[in-house]
């Protein structure tokens, strides 16, 4: 496993440099054009927008390289490289997905330390009044969106793994795994998350009502990324299975 | 007996269209096999599924007595028809990822290979022609000390200087331990090379056996015999 | 060394080294080349090759000398019997050739001597 993470770095090393080093500098950036102008909050605001701007951009690269990862291998001719090397089709994706894993990691920290840094300029009552307004739990919130996301690359994976295992070398592939994924989506939407979606709006509607505890909003919160946890072991071992038994490269 | 290679019954099936019908085949080791035959006739499906890149429809397939996986891949060397570098190599890079990835590559060789077939270790795979492709693939392939070689034809695209240097190649790699299989429709060229042939077409083996004794009993050269046989 | 596809290469190969022999191309006691070295020269399936060998050596046209390699023979009696076989051969396949052409055997001494 070490070796096959070894080359997904290597061989976009200097694309991973500069994407959070374009981050981390940018941020900087607009973070002392923003301190320089206390109380001018829309200088302020300007230059969070700006890094928000930056930081959603990376955030969707790093997403897409994810899912070129296996894409490529399941639909160029590189696949034979990869598919004969002697490691389980199980490592090879793992080692693709723990550095995205990895990334979208370093990218929620770089982000996050952005986002408090911009936040402290912000007059401290205007923040908290902010805060209540929207109810949020912010540490399961983010996990959730990360977990969600990183799911989502996942869910698409798997699409596309069962889309070449159906159709050996068609051309409506990509519309196929498109269709596929969309069908996912929908059934975990309402078999899934649904049941589940409507606790966290009984949640919400006790707070309303400031009967319900903070403890349970916060589980309710992390329950949703145990559940997302729970989702991407289920895909990606569906997807390991079928590379491992199913697919014709 | 050992074999390196056993196939018993061994179907694939692509949809409608069958590959490969119940195949048995026996390969044995420190021999040079031929599988030949016309294109879409199996050849290629029976190296993919030695290779563990296809999945049986039926039947089996064992390579050193087990099935397609970890192991065989680790002694079994493919050269595929298609170009398999990733964009992103220097043939510097594919030799390191081969030293890394196989215990069996030999890094002295694979040098000395690459110099032989006129290639540099800096150049880049998206530079190199079709015919220096095809070179730089049989380098590395052959660099491995295997138990078992599947060519699919190494001699296509390529020209007449580098045809004796692979020739030469395949002739160098081989040995006692080692078993080697090409697949070709250029027989002329390989005939000398190979103890035993194999005609597969449409999917069946219609011809089988070695290669001196079926110049003996039809009087004629392989290269001839195909045409023949398959008109 | 010339030999073609049409029929086994290892008995071509035989003749050939054979011929050699006879005329003085590979010297009697000479040491050949190993099984490897003469499949890469020629480009054939060193199995080819060592079949060759063992042909070679059950003839006694070529020992082997343990750790050392393969040899040729330098005994007289063998080479003595190699010119015969192989002009045995030349012989053999010129009168056939004249003989499917309509030459009788008298023709053909008749012939010869003019010839000669």
């Amino acid at each position: 496993m070490i070796t096959l993470l070894k080359y997904e770095i290597y061989r976009r090393w200097k694309w991973l440099v500069i994407r959070y080093a374009a981050l981390i500098i940018l941020g900087l950036i607009f973070f002392n054009r923003a301190s320089a102008s206390p109380m001018q909050y829309d200088i302020i605001a300007a230059s969070m927008g700006k890094f928000f701007l930056i930081s959603i951009v990376v955030f969707a690269i790093i997403i897409v390289e994810g899912i070129n990862m296996l894409k490529e291998d399941l639909f160029e001719s590189s696949g034979y490289l990869t598919f004969t090397l002697p490691k389980s089709e199980r490592s090879i994706l793992f080692a693709k997905n723990f550095l995205l894993f990895v990334q979208l990691f370093l990218w929620a920290l770089v982000s996050i330390q952005f986002g408090t840094m911009f936040l402290k300029l912000l007059p401290l009552e205007e923040v908290s009044r902010y805060m209540a307004e929207i109810d949020l739990p912010v540490y399961p919130a983010i996990l959730f969106v990360l977990t969600a996301f990183f799911n989502f690359v996942l869910m698409v994976q798997f699409s596309l793994t069962l889309t070449r295992t159906l159709l050996y070398r068609n051309k409506y592939s990509g519309i196929i795994s498109v269709g596929i994924f969309f069908l996912l989506a929908y059934l975990i939407e309402n078999f899934y998350y649904g049941p589940f979606l409507n606790q966290i709006k009984h949640a919400y509607i006790e707070i309303g009502t400031s009967s319900a505890s903070n403890i349970d909003l916060l589980s309710g919160g992390y329950t949703a990324v145990f559940l997302n946890i729970i989702l991407a072991i289920i895909f990606f071992t569906a997807t390991a299975y079928l590379l491992e038994n199913k697919i014709n490269i | 007996m050992e074999y390196i290679l056993t196939t018993k019954q061994l179907s694939k099936y692509f949809y409608q269209k069958k590959a490969l019908e119940k195949v048995d085949i026996n390969i044995e080791k420190g021999k040079i096999y031929g599988i030949l035959g016309p294109n879409g006739g199996g050849k290629s499906t029976l190296l993919k599924l030695a290779a563990g890149l296809l999945k049986p429809s039926g039947g089996e397939i064992t390579i050193d007595n087990k099935n397609p996986g970890v192991y065989t891949k680790s002694i079994v060397s493919y050269l595929p028809e298609a170009n398999y570098f990733y964009k992103w190599m220097k043939i510097r890079d594919a030799l390191n990822f081969f030293k890394d990835f196989y215990d069996d590559f030999d890094m002295e060789r694979a040098r000395k290979s690459i110099e032989f077939m006129k290639l540099e270790e800096k150049e880049k795979i998206t530079s190199l022609s079709k015919g220096m492709l095809g070179r730089l693939k049989l380098a590395l392939a052959l660099s491995r000390k295997a138990k078992l070689y599947l060519l699919d034809e190494p001699l296509n695209g390529i020209d007449p200087v580098s045809r004796e240097k692979i020739i030469t190649s395949i002739l160098d790699a081989f040995n006692k331990k080692s078993t080697i299989i090409i697949c070709s429709h250029l027989i002329y060229y390989i005939e000398k090379l190979l103890d035993y042939v194999f005609f597969l077409s449409e999917g069946q083996i219609i011809l089988a056996g070695e290669a001196e004794d079926l110049r003996n009993k039809r009087g004629i050269s392989i290269d001839r015999l195909y045409q023949e046989v398959f008109q | 060394m010339e030999f073609n596809n049409c029929s086994p290469i290892y008995l071509q190969i035989i003749d050939n080294i054979k011929q050699d022999v006879v005329m003085g191309k590979l010297k009697t006691g000479q040491k050949m080349p190993s099984v490897r070295e003469l499949a890469g020269k020629i480009k054939v399936n060193p199995n080819t090759i060592q079949r060759v060998y063992q042909e070679l050596e059950r003839e006694k046209i070529t020992f082997t000398k343990r750790g050392m390699g393969t040899y040729l023979t330098d005994e007289e009696k063998i080479i003595k019997l190699l010119e015969e076989e192989i002009s045995d051969k030349i012989i053999q396949e010129f009168i056939n050739g004249m003989n499917k052409l309509g030459f009788s055997n008298d023709k053909i001494i008749g012939i010869l001597q003019e010839y000669l």
